[in-house]
């Protein structure tokens, strides 16, 4: 199949979108779907700002892996965490600990740390450095953003 | 930038993957978790008619106990997913440690097992962008004559970077390469060549379907060395087994990975230890015999030189590990 409608379903919603071979899961949240949250960093699966999360909870970059692979599938993207105008406990908490320098890997950053606690809810050391390890902040560093994940992990959503 | 033009196919079972494989026109490649054929269709490095999308089909699944006490591993298996398998965390913890020495989390959890077994080879002259290749033109890999990384190089010298590979061959393990012509089953070892564009002897109407190890007690190590800690393409790896305990074994595997194009087995330094042991005197024969052992390396990524002094590095390290280690 050179083209062919397929049904996504994105944060909770079914989308039956139009996608070619050429396009990877990125090319269609954002160019179809205008889900402009899930950023284009390397394309090349180096940096992990494109960082989504499948049916299953776990971190996968969406700049890797062909859309038409996706077919029927769930996906969560940054947009999908907030529920009714309250943000997710993992992104208030990027808020309180200023986990957060340009933003632009920011989206990325946060979907693979929800990767983590959906994986670990009480993560170890060793299990936030290697959630974050396939996702690169090219400003600040890690300390903050590992703070607001062990944050979220030993005390749950801030109230 | 979009991937190059393609048909896209994902069949329902093997038999219908092998018969696109036998009858599609043109250039096919086989599509796993897409993290090694992505990357390369993006770089345009690979630019096939078709794309067989072989990550789900349902032979090609599954962690298995067999009869006999091996254990088979279906070539779709996620990485991510036999890194979790309680089976192979009990049994295999040298082998889980190299499935998880792939890249990231992130990447593991798209990565397919037969996607890093084969994983293409890598050189820092052609695994870049187009527009980097264009400057200095075509290389062996994409269709000329001259190696631009080492010059005068004969035939193409690109790394196998792949990590699960060394510590597949240390177990004995098997892969199964399915056709639509039948199904033939050879050590990983003989499964890799040395050449750095036709790296492994799949042949282009066949489909690896599985893996198989064979039931061991023996004691395994793996050491993977990068630059950084997690996500990287390693410098160099080892995966050194021994049976018996402590500094006493007679049987050794050791198996070198990310210095050559094919992983190297070296049989003289497993012979030296099983024949002196694992103490002091049976490492410096066994470190001896690496220069001959290794014969000529590349200074493709990292100087021939360095090449040697980590593999006597990686080879000291490991067997002192295994020394710690009782059966």
């Amino acid at each position: 199949m050179k083209k062919g409608f397929i049904t996504l379903h994105v944060n909770g919603d079914a989308h039956e979108v139009l996608v070619s071979s050429q396009h990877t899961l990125l090319d269609v949240l954002r160019g179809k779907l205008k889900l402009m949250g899930t950023k284009e960093g390397c394309t090349t699966g180096s940096c992990g700002v494109c960082t989504v999360n499948n049916g299953r909870g776990e971190a996968v970059l969406s700049c890797l892996t062909p859309a038409l692979e996706w077919a029927d599938q769930s996906i969560t993207t940054i947009e999908g965490l907030e529920k009714n105008g309250r943000l997710a406990p993992i992104q208030q908490a990027f808020v309180e600990y200023h986990a957060v320098q340009c933003g632009f890997c920011t989206p990325g950053v946060i979907m693979s740390a929800q990767a983590v606690l959906n994986l670990t809810p009480a993560p170890t050391e060793e299990d936030i450095n290697d959630g974050l390890a396939g996702v690169i902040c090219r400003c600040t560093g890690h300390i903050k953003v590992k703070e607001a994940i062990r944050h979220v992990g030993e005390f749950g959503p801030t109230p | 930038m979009l991937l190059p033009e393609h048909d896209f196919v994902k069949p329902a079972t093997l038999a219908e993957g092998l018969a696109v494989l036998r009858d599609a026109p043109g250039d096919v490649r086989l599509l796993g978790g897409g993290t090694d054929v992505v990357f390369n269709m993006r770089c345009r490095l690979l630019t096939p008619d078709t794309l067989l999308s072989l990550k789900d089909l349902p032979e090609l699944q599954g962690i298995a106990v067999l009869p006999d006490g091996s254990l088979q591993l279906g070539a779709a298996c996620r990485l991510t997913d036999l890194v979790a398998a309680t089976v192979l965390t009990e049994r295999y913890p040298a082998l889980v440690k190299a499935f998880r020495a792939v890249a990231s989390r992130h990447v593991r959890n798209l990565a397919t097992l037969g996607g890093n077994l084969c994983l293409d080879t890598r050189c820092w002259f052609t695994n870049q962008t187009k527009e980097w290749r264009d400057a200095k033109g075509p290389c062996l890999k994409t269709g000329k004559d001259v190696c631009h990384a080492i010059a005068g190089a004969p035939v193409c010298v690109a790394l196998n970077n792949a990590d699960s590979p060394p510590a597949l061959i240390a177990l004995e393990a098997t892969v199964t390469l399915a056709s639509s012509r039948g199904e033939r089953r050879l050590g990983l070892q003989d499964f890799y060549r040395e050449d750095g564009i036709r790296h492994t002897v799949l042949e282009p109407d066949e489909i690896l379907t599985r893996v198989t190890i064979p039931p061991t007690t023996d004691r395994l190590v793996f050491l993977k060395e990068t630059a950084r800690q997690g996500m990287d393409f390693s410098y160099g790896a080892i995966a050194v087994r021994a049976d018996g305990s402590g500094a006493t074994a007679s049987r050794l595997r050791i198996v070198l990975g990310s210095l050559t194009t094919a992983p190297r087995l070296l049989a003289g330094a497993a012979e030296r230890l099983a024949v002196l042991g694992l103490g002091d005197d049976g490492l410096d024969a066994a470190c001896a015999t690496l220069r001959d052992e290794l014969g000529p390396l590349t200074n493709l990524y990292s100087p021939a030189a360095y090449k040697r002094e980590l593999a006597r590095i990686l080879l000291r390290k490991a067997v002192l590990e295994l020394r710690e280690m009782q059966a």
